[in-house]
């Protein structure tokens, strides 16, 4: 403990000396304006601005670069709520409740409490990634195949939860995603599928075209199709903070979301898309009016942003503790760390300590930056809202292109987007939601993937799922929620059936 | 030729271009009506100004066609692109920029990376392939550009290039993949492991960056040789196929000496043997299976290529430059630094080079054949 604290105070006067406190400033800013960009997710930001990182010393590079990759977490939350288009694939659950509360004029609110909840979320987990890195990097790596596949099908499960209509609509939507989701070169075996003889669509189509056609564009012709124009919302100055009750209210999610998000972080793999789906679930599952969720809950903001922010740190878990490229992101910081020389490795802390520690403590620093950053930002982004409709679904038209493309250069990227916001349009105009399309498509290529290896590690016998601990545990949780699921939809249908008999009994 | 027709352009309306092409700037047209033809003066109609459109656009093109062979004369004269088909931090990327940086110095012209990644390289691959020849558009390629065409061959579909659309300016390096097993499995030697793999066929698992993929041919060509059978599970990419093994979700692993080594060192993993024609450097204990009498090479390279028809003389100035760049004190320390030998080869060594191991990788991908998937139980 104290030989923690020890190094954290090394890692502190490493990450407060000027030259690396200019480069956590920097990548949090530019994190911030990667992620307001719709399209623009941490992955591509950090990609397009990994060789800038070459002239720097390692410390630097590394601040710089996770500097990044959690201001987009931040930032990415800012377009959803005011705009509705996911500014990166871990933001679209927050458009649900977030939009709807810029629809009822509480942007300001749902801004803050997305800033703050990343603000503890990632200030948490970073105390977790000090303290508990190396033991929890090795329970992470007992994460394979088969524990991956039932994990994701708990994430499945919170199709459940994110739907307040018709569960057969919701249903046929995240079959719609899951068949997206199979566009693309097979993983296992090479064939194409679904490719029409388009080398683009080898890789399947990208969850954030598709995430910003059918929420963002969508919106977009829907405005435009209403017959009277929709009315500006004006934002009042002293409605820019969360009230007393919404922070009440908003206090728990943030903490389960924190402890979700991290522990879904740490597993190898893009499973930290789904921290926010799940968190989303949770709070709607356990929240004793569920029916307010999408309508402009406070928990349906603060949940998946907290978890989406602190999944950032867990991921840096595996990275650290063992040098293991735990996925995309972390596998370019990586490169960034080879680049100057250091082989990120188990033996990383004991070798670097100074590049180690000086991360941590910049992390949170950056978290601090942050936070300073975007609560003055709340007041200017929702100024934003007055910009008449003419001028601003133009612009915001001319965003959405240019950051699809920008990610790969890719005008099939776009092509995508344009058919998708057709799509949601025709959808969302026979009232079918659109979310669960982006939930099958995240989950289709990984849950597939995983469920295969595993047979192709067990000789394609299906005990593999049941004889290994993690994954019995993680499928006994999905029965049991299914299970209670359907009592409470029993109980519900003997209580209408009470109340009908009893209405019937008085008259 | 290019100043001339300049000139001309901009002495137009006094010249005899003018008259007989009947060209008349508006003004000029107004004031002096004498100097144009008479058939064009009197017609301010559609027809006439559509024709001055197109005579004007044809003077542009043609301007246009004569910078451009103006240009193949002094090569270079505008910003050189290397593609590099994957996405940033993967060994195409990194090999490209400190090859890149070099160049630049050595052509005194920018030469920038662009990362045009999708379906496992194919779209960056083919984008060169298909390019135009002017040695503006250059590719960073890694050995699994001879295996997507057999691939596609494979299952016959309309391949994304083929490799006779590429040309190679020079090898960058080549890195032996080293044959890894996790520390808590019994084998110390190939041949305890090779034993023990005939003694339960289809037990012993690797993992690989995917199916087809550099890793997988690796491990292919060394059952092949072994007579041996072994359960293949592919993930996506050389990093989580390194996780799996270090998890213990599978039992051996062929990869990169620089992705190995730190886990080596840590004492997670057991080196076996390596594919490579002489040992490693940094580790020199581990024997090549050449030594230990199978007959197989693998190397996971990196080399430059441009698209076929390239002009001569700018193939001799792209190799030349390549030829320098490799011997800079700054590429020989970036690529120190991330722990890959510099293997250059110029173009014809490299072609015999690419030849032999597109070859043998075509061969390994007839005996893999269609990937069988493993019946339910």
């Amino acid at each position: 403990m104290t030989e923690t604290l020890q190094n954290l105070y090394v890692g502190f006067s490493v990450a407060l000396a000027p030259s690396v406190l200019i480069y956590a400033f920097v990548g949090c800013v530019i994190g911030t304006l990667v992620g307001v960009l719709p399209g623009v997710g941490p992955l591509a930001g950090i990609s397009l601005l990994l060789p800038v990182s070459f002239g720097l010393n390692a410390t630097s590079a590394i601040v710089l670069l996770a500097g990044i990759y959690y201001g987009a977490m931040y930032g990415g939350s800012t377009t959803s709520i005011l705009m509705r288009i996911p500014g990166e694939a871990a933001s679209v659950m927050t458009c649900i409740d977030g939009y709807a509360m810029t629809r009822n004029g509480r942007a300001g609110p749902a801004l803050a409490v997305a800033a703050v909840g990343s603000y503890v979320a990632g200030t948490i987990s970073v105390v977790a990634l000090m303290f508990l890195a190396p033991p929890l990097a090795s329970f992470a790596l007992r994460f394979g195949p088969p524990e991956y596949f039932t994990l994701l099908l708990l994430g499945l499960l919170a199709l459940a939860y994110m739907s307040g209509g018709s569960m057969l609509k919701a249903l046929a939507m995240a079959v719609l995603g899951l068949l997206f989701g199979m566009i693309g070169i097979d993983p296992m075996t090479g064939f194409s599928r679904f490719s029409f003889g388009l080398v683009e669509l080898g890789d399947g189509i990208g969850v954030v075209p598709v995430a910003v056609g059918l929420f963002g564009l969508s919106e977009i012709l829907l405005t435009a199709g209403q017959a009277t124009a929709p009315e500006v919302i004006k934002p009042r100055l002293r409605e820019l903070l969360p009230s007393r009750q919404e922070w009440r209210a908003s206090l728990w999610p943030i903490g389960r979301g924190t402890v979700l998000g991290f522990l879904i972080g740490i597993i190898p793999g893009s499973a930290h898309i789904i921290s926010s789906f799940v968190s989303y679930a949770l709070e709607r599952r356990i929240s004793k009016h569920p029916q307010r969720f999408g309508q402009g809950a406070i928990e349906g903001v603060a949940g998946p942003e907290s978890a989406n922010n602190s999944a950032t740190s867990g991921a840096f878990v595996p990275m650290l503790a063992l040098g293991v490229p735990s996925g995309p992101i972390p596998a370019v910081m990586m490169a960034a760390m080879m680049v100057h020389g250091i082989s990120p490795g188990p033996l990383l802390i004991s070798q670097q300590p100074e590049l180690f520690w000086g991360f941590i403590a910049s992390m949170y620093v950056g978290n601090v930056v942050l936070l300073i950053l975007n609560l003055p930002l709340v007041g200017i982004f929702v100024n934003l809202l007055r910009i008449p409709y003419p001028l601003l679904y133009p612009g915001i038209l001319m965003f959405c292109v240019l950051g699809v493309y920008a990610v790969n250069g890719s005008v099939v990227d776009v092509g995508i987007m344009t058919v998708m916001g057709a799509l949601g349009y025709l959808l969302r105009k026979f009232d079918f939601e659109t979310a669960p399309v982006v939930l099958g498509l995240v989950l289709a290529p990984m849950m597939e993937m995983s469920f295969r290896q595993s047979l192709s590690m067990s000789s394609g016998s299906y005990s593999i799922f049941i004889t290994r601990p993690i994954a019995l545990a993680l499928l006994t949780v999905g029965l049991a929620l299914l299970l209670s699921s359907i009592i409470t939809f029993a109980m519900r249908k003997a209580d209408w059936r009470q109340r009908l008999g009893s209405a019937v009994a008085k008259q | 030729m290019t100043a001339i027709s300049q000139q001309h352009y901009l002495t137009m309306k006094n010249s005899k271009a003018t008259k007989v092409l009947g060209i008349c700037h508006p003004k000029v047209r107004n004031h002096r009506r004498g100097t144009c033809p008479s058939f064009f003066r009197s017609d301010f109609g559609a027809r006439g100004f559509f024709r001055r459109v197109c005579l004007t656009l044809l003077i542009i093109l043609l301007l246009a066609v004569t910078t451009d062979s103006y240009s193949q004369e002094k090569y270079p004269n505008r910003p050189i692109t290397i593609v590099a088909p994957f996405p940033p931090g993967g060994v195409a990327d990194l090999t490209a920029r400190p090859v890149a940086a070099a160049m630049e110095k050595v052509l005194k012209n920018p030469v920038v990376v662009v990362n045009k990644t999708g379906a496992a390289g194919a779209v960056g691959m083919a984008s060169v392939a298909n390019s135009k020849p002017d040695g503006y558009n250059l590719l960073m390629a890694l050995s699994s550009i001879s295996i997507i065409p057999e691939a596609d061959k494979l299952f016959e579909r309309k391949p994304a290039y083929t490799m006779d659309q590429l040309i190679p300016i020079g090898l960058i390096s080549a890195d032996p993949t080293i044959f890894v097993v996790s520390a808590d499995r019994p084998w110390k030697s190939v041949k305890e492991f090779v034993d023990d793999a005939k003694k339960r066929p289809g037990q012993i698992s690797y993992s690989s960056s995917g199916v087809y993929g550099t890793l997988h041919m690796a491990m292919e060509m060394l059952s092949h040789a072994g007579g041996v059978s072994l359960k293949h599970v592919p993930y996506a990419g050389a990093g989580p196929a390194l996780t799996a093994i270090l998890g213990g979700h599978v039992d051996t692993l062929a990869s990169g000496p620089a992705v190995v080594i730190p886990h080596i060192k840590a004492g997670k993993l057991r080196p076996l043997a390596g594919w490579g024609a002489k040992r490693v450097a940094s580790l020199p204990d581990v024997p090549t299976f050449k030594e230990l009498g199978y007959d197989i090479e693998f190397y996971i390279w990196a080399g430059l290529f441009a698209p076929r028809g390239t002009p001569e003389p700018v193939m001799k100035s792209i190799r030349e430059s390549v030829r320098q760049a490799v011997n800079t004190p700054e590429f020989k320390s970036a690529m120190e630094k991330l722990q890959t030998p510099i293997a250059y080869l110029d173009a014809p060594e490299f072609r015999k080079f690419w030849d032999k191991d597109a070859k043998m990788l075509a061969a390994a991908i007839k005996r893999v054949g269609k990937v069988e998937i493993p019946q339910a139980k």
